[in-house]
């Protein structure tokens, strides 16, 4: 047993030994360390859709634009570029110079504009099951050319008019096409790199070719990943990280925060369930802030077209959703603060969103969508109103008698597989009970299966009023209508009575049709405003939250990072540089709201 | 010499009429030794009540059971699944620590965790006791025609082998998608693949027994096989059976904390043992906090160890080798 | 004996056919949505169409089959969907096989040369404090959630002894916390197996008569005693160390270890058919030699025992 402790102690004096060595000799290096417990499935970003793979694509290979730290169009490997009258037609001049290189920063190609063409064709290719597919199909015959009704890429709307010129004609009229550049699908490969691998494509680090800020050193799925600053890097003097490395470990959620605590990594994010711990604690107190949020979107929709089991009477949900009044008790009766304080109870209301579009997201000449007039009463207001959904209630009541059976059986369900879901909904069915009171409103909360949750729940109906979500494409209001339209997998809003124009068609389509027909911002964004307010005030939905990662560790500023809400942007580490010690959360809310000042100045001039 | 024979003459008349007498047969003494008052199971109880600490745990869990069933009627009992709200700021009352009102103090949406902890030990014994009970009787019913029968030897090693190699992950996602997640749908789940194992296990006993001489001699005199399973081969195993099945619960309680933490357990609004600890388990590396972890974690342990205790003890004690 | 071998060899190869193919049509059960994966919201139903086409989903479900058989035919596992994709379902379990094997033995070694010893000496001991010492530890190990008590060896012995917390390839100190946690549940069964059988075998008939006549307590334990006690050891050990390749889930996923432990379970959860038929076909085939290469061990070391009478499973 002695000679084992001897032992133990001498490697233990060795590793302590090498770790102050390494300090030394690593002094001016700037070297981020995260642990992660998403694994990316491939580095091939023309093919996924997955936020932690864009995440390392982001940094490894550029697109045509990049976006400043206020969220303004800054030119990325296209130094200019321009659209003809209707946003139909793009051309965009590239910058000239710039190197594909291997993992050993090894020079292989220039990045010329055939590389755009190239990328786009193996996205449209069906047989490359590329899952991000479906956004490309903005660009002219895109969308035949991926269901196969033509078979001559050269039809579809992409053209290297010469080495250094890429020209791009869309289906229609899209002022918002910019913003889906950063997306993956719109990013650039080395064709002849790509044929050569074929299938092998992105699976290893030798099998990928670099144009961005980083090139991967070292990837070895499951244990770790190391980016290193690419020495050919067009615009590397705001590279400020030298090396970031990932280290993979799947309970990370409970080593994180240890880790951070004893230095071995530079971010963590902390769970709520042991945020009272730090808060209270005076060392970690300062250590630990709220991080950004993100553009998802939560919200409470309202079934319109039941198509649950007989035991929770579909049919009656049906005659009572119709009724105004019913929805109203429910849209002021939903206390979505004391909801999200399951997730956030320090600062619930910064995560609360009172509308379907999120704030920040797109402006009109510096004002903020959400501030438009149409959307500015239900931003400045919280739709929680006991006093309010306690009359509506007693209308409903009225209007409702002999119509409906009371109480109303209202099928909540939500996804066992997360427990954050799952308190939520027990908050909220105790809490709208009590409030409208048990004669009114039965709410059943239900556990939906983990594996294949929507297309088992939403999808088929088999709701009455749940959360749902909705992530932005591209930076135009027009994103965010797509679950209301007719199509939409979501509520079916077209199937609410009373609500048909003169014309047969629903209200809200046609509502959401004038607006996308508009194409000045100064027009299209109120317009789109107007179909939003029309969903809210209806109480066709209720606004809940937007998405957020809860609390953080993190030696990184977030405001230094370049800043959109859509693509990969948000992922890049370009621009941000480690701190000497974490923010604290004054030190956050300082920050951004000064980042706020700064960006509605930024905007306001850019639309100048 | 003349000494010598002088006694010997005295012995022999002594015997002739003192020493010997002849002995009545008494029909009734000869039918009391013929009979002994042994009861196997009778026997079985007293060596078990020798084992002091067994008895104890066994009045223990048997005191849990009762209490875990009668617990909700008592008086001062919280519910399970209600969130309680502070009275000041009509918030939940969130990780709040033992005290008077919440005894085991609140988990982090406000419930109380004492009712949360007797609820999910009363889900997590009957999900144990049910899956147990299951897999006892078609694990016995199957061992027992697997070893015995040498006709369906070959097919129930094959189906065996094949059901052994299916991953039980896909059966609970299959199970929990066409029934949604719950208590009878983890039941089921682990009753399909549960079986096996104990069946497994009998069969190879009874392998071992089949060709004793005694089978041999049972079979040569026309004995059906169904009796020389039930008399011969059965009572044979009890004790083995006995501490199978009583091992059977705490394994299944430890399989559905599993299946929690892989994140096929029981959604959280049903409380059971497996997501109290799992959700637990993040909390360890906070001291205020990891109550909420130790309880339901204390819970578990007595339950595994009691069972485990008695479950070896009543074997040694069914074992008539030890009854002497 | 070769005639056995060969029988044998031929049911495994019909099991493993039932096996895989029983597999294959329970993962066509899982919900399309799975394939798809974040894309589902966004994809038109025609675009879904066009992809779930091109993974093949759409032939009937007996093409799928057949393509399936050809290809394992020829050798080719396939390739992964959703877990790596597009990189062959061989080079994934080939990356990680080594980390579990590795630790695998490691720890299934030193639970025996712990727990066989540690047993024995509670044996012999019976009753005294290192019995009751090892009696403890046994039902700690048994209640105890191990979730619960790996967590705590982590954090608290690698805070006192300034270890890192996770593994590290280059670094070989920190292989050593895993290891023994790996170890500790095998020491408690192998201990406890251990006691409880030597306590049986010293009350028996032969081992009276053996002391009474003199043999040397020394020769008793090693000839007589141990070398029974080895036998199921000997049957077990196979499928044993066969299974250390399986990995463990929750020390891997604690110590960041990149091996085995849970890539049967994420791979159902991401619904990679391939990766999972794969897995599938590799641990059936491990269980069925680790068998196999049991009761040969066995008829080895006992020479009592006769293969060939249709006593394959035990």
């Amino acid at each position: 047993m002695k000679k084992y402790l001897l032992l133990l102690l001498a490697c233990v004096t060795v590793i302590l030994a090498a770790c102050s060595g390494s300090e030394e000799g690593a002094g001016e290096e700037s070297v981020y360390r995260t642990i992660y417990s998403g694994e990316i499935t491939t580095l091939n970003y023309l093919k996924t859709s997955n936020t932690n793979e864009f995440a390392v694509a982001a940094n490894l290979v550029d697109g045509l634009i990049e976006y400043d730290k206020y969220g303004i169009v800054q030119p990325g490997l296209a130094t200019s570029w321009e659209s003809n009258d209707d946003a139909s037609v793009w051309t965009f001049k590239l910058r000239e110079g710039v190197k594909w290189v291997d993992h050993e920063g090894k020079e292989v190609a220039n990045v010329t504009a055939k590389d755009f063409v190239d990328g786009l064709n193996y996205v449209l290719d069906a047989k490359n099951e590329s899952s991000t597919a479906w956004i490309a199909t903005v660009v002219k015959n895109g969308n035949a050319f991926y269901e196969g009704e033509i078979t001559d890429f050269s039809q579809v709307g992409v053209k290297a008019t010469d080495e250094y010129t890429v020209e791009y004609t869309l289906e229609g009229p899209t002022p918002y096409f910019l913003s889906m550049l950063n997306y993956v699908c719109f990013f650039p490969v080395y064709g002849e790199f790509l044929a050569e691998k074929g299938e092998s494509f992105g699976t290893t680090k030798e099998n990928f070719l670099y144009n961005g800020s980083y090139v991967l050193s070292e990837f070895e799925p499951q244990n770790r990943r190391v980016l290193t600053k690419n020495a050919t890097y067009w615009d590397k003097d705001n590279v400020l990280i030298d090396k970031i490395e990932y280290k993979y470990n799947k309970e990370a959620a409970t080593v994180a925060p240890e880790l951070f605590v004893r230095g071995e990594i530079d971010a963590a994010a902390i769970p709520t369930a042991i945020l009272d711990d730090w808060f209270n604690d005076p060392e970690k107190k300062n250590l630990v802030r709220q991080s950004s949020n993100s553009f998802y979107t939560y919200f409470y929709a309202l079934n319109f077209n039941p198509q649950f089991d007989a035991e929770y009477e579909p049919e009656n949900w049906q005659v009572v959703v119709n009724n105004k009044n019913f929805r109203k008790s429910l849209f002021h009766g939903l206390d979505r603060v004391s909801a999200m304080m399951t997730v956030e109870p320090y600062n619930p209301e910064t995560l609360l969103s009172n509308t379907i579009t999120p704030k920040n997201f797109v402006d009109v000449d510096g004002v903020d969508y959400t501030q438009l007039d149409a959307l500015a009463k239900f931003s400045n207001t919280d739709s929680f109103d006991a006093k309010l959904a306690v009359e509506f209630k007693e209308k409903a009541m009225a209007e409702l008698a002999g119509k409906a059976t009371f109480p109303v059986k209202v099928l909540m369900p939500y996804n066992s597989g997360s427990p954050d879901w799952a308190n939520r909904s027990q908050v909220i069915e105790q809490q709208m009970e009590n409030l409208l009171g048990k004669d009114y409103i039965d709410i059943i909360v239900y556990a939906g299966p983990s594996t294949g949750f929507l297309g088992e729940v939403r999808r088929p109906g088999k709701y009455a009023f749940m959360e749902v979500n909705w992530g932005p494409d591209f930076a135009d209001p027009s994103t965010y209508t797509d679950p209301f339209t007719i199509g939409g997998s979501y509520n079916k809003p077209e199937l609410a009575e009373g609500y048909t124009d003169s014309n047969g068609q629903p209200k809200y389509e046609n509502l959401a049709n004038t607006a996308k027909a508009a194409i000045d911002p100064a027009e299209r964004y109120p317009l789109f405003a107007q179909a939003e307010a029309f969903l809210i005030e209806e109480a066709f939905v209720v606004p809940y939250a937007v998405g957020g990662s809860g609390y953080l560790a993190s030696k990184l500023n977030p405001f230094e990072a370049q800043y959109s809400p859509f693509g990969v942007t948000m992922e890049k580490f370009k621009g941000q540089k480690l701190l000497e010690k974490p923010m604290s959360n004054d030190e956050f809310k300082e920050a951004k709201a000064q980042w706020e000042k700064a960006r509605a100045e930024a905007l306001a001039e850019a639309g100048n | 010499m003349g000494l010598y024979s002088e006694e010997i003459r005295n012995i022999t008349d002594k015997s002739s009429e003192q020493l010997f007498e002849f002995a009545s047969s008494d029909e009734s003494k000869a039918e009391q030794s013929g009979y002994s008052n042994y009861s196997y199971w009778r026997s079985t109880w007293k060596s078990f009540l020798k084992n002091k600490l067994a008895v104890f745990l066994l009045i223990l869990v048997i005191g849990i059971v009762f209490f875990v069933l009668i617990q909700p009627y008592l008086p001062y009992q919280k519910s399970p699944t209600e969130i309680y709200l502070d009275e000041e700021t009509g918030y939940q009352v969130r990780n709040l620590s033992p005290n008077d009102e919440f005894w085991f103090g609140t988990n982090s949406i406000g419930q109380d965790l004492w009712s949360r902890i007797w609820a999910g030990t009363r889900t997590s014994l009957l999900i144990g006791v049910v899956v147990a009970f299951v897999e006892v009787i078609v694990g016995i019913t199957i061992g027992a025609l697997w070893g015995y029968s040498r006709r369906l030897e070959t097919p129930i090693s094959h189906a065996y082998n094949v059901i052994e190699n299916i991953p039980t992950t896909i059966v609970l996602i299959l199970m929990s998608l066409i029934l949604r997640p719950s208590i009878s749908t983890i039941i089921i789940a682990m009753c399909i693949t549960g079986w096996v194992e104990m069946a497994r296990f009998l069969r190879n006993q009874i392998v071992i027994l089949r060709d004793r001489e005694y089978n041999l001699a049972s079979r040569t005199l026309g004995t059906p096989s169904h009796r020389i399973i039930l008399k011969n081969l059965l009572p044979y195993l009890v004790s083995i059976i006995m501490l199978r099945m009583s091992l059977a619960i705490p394994f299944a309680i430890g399989a559905e904390v599993f299946l929690t933490y892989i994140g096929l357990g029981l959604p959280i609004s049903e409380p059971s043992l497996g997501n109290l600890i799992n959700e637990g388990r993040v909390l360890m590396m906070s001291p205020d906090l990891r109550y909420q972890l130790i309880f339901p974690s204390v819970v578990l342990s007595i339950i595994t160890i009691s069972f485990y205790i008695i479950g070896n003890s009543f074997a040694d004690a069914a074992d008539p080798k030890n009854h002497v | 004996m070769l005639g056995y071998i060969g029988k044998r060899l031929l049911q495994s190869v019909v099991t493993l056919l039932v096996i895989i193919t029983i597999v294959f049509l329970l993962l066509r059960l899982l919900p399309e949505e799975g394939y798809l994966g974040a894309a589902a919201d966004k994809m038109s139903p025609e675009q879904q169409e066009v992809y779930l086409t091109s993974l093949g989903l759409r032939d009937p479900i007996l093409v799928q089959l057949g393509n399936f058989y050809s290809d394992l035919v020829r050798g080719d596992f396939g390739k992964s969907i959703t877990y790596r994709t597009d990189v062959p379902v061989l080079d994934i379990i080939a990356d990680k096989i080594m980390y579990s094997l590795s630790f695998g033995l490691a720890a299934v070694a030193l639970s025996i040369l712990v727990g066989v010893p540690l047993g024995i000496l509670m044996a012999q001991m019976k009753g005294r404090w290192l019995d009751r010492l090892g009696t403890g530890y046994i039902v700690f190990i048994v209640a105890v959630p191990s979730m619960v008590y790996f967590l705590l060896i982590q954090v608290y012995i690698t805070d006192i002894f300034k270890l890192p917390m996770l593994f590290d390839q280059d670094k070989p100190i920190s292989w050593l916390l895993p290891l023994i946690s790996l170890a500790l549940g095998p020491i408690a069964s192998y201990a406890m197996w251990m006691r409880r059988y030597m306590v049986d075998e010293l009350n028996k008939d032969y081992i009276k008569l053996a002391r009474a006549k003199g043999v040397k307590e020394r020769t008793l334990m090693f000839s007589h005693v141990m070398r029974n006690a080895f036998i199921p050891l000997a049957q077990y050990l196979p499928a044993t160390i066969l299974f250390t390749i399986t990995g463990s889930i929750y020390i891997e996923s604690l110590y960041s270890i990149p091996g085995m432990g849970g890539l049967l379970v994420d791979a159902i959860q991401r619904q990679d058919n391939a990766v999972v038929q794969g897995l599938v076909l590799i641990f059936s085939s491990l269980g069925i030699i680790g068998l196999f290469l049991g009761d040969i061990a066995m008829a080895l070391v006992d020479p009592r025992i006769k293969l060939g009478r249709g006593e394959s499973v035990r």
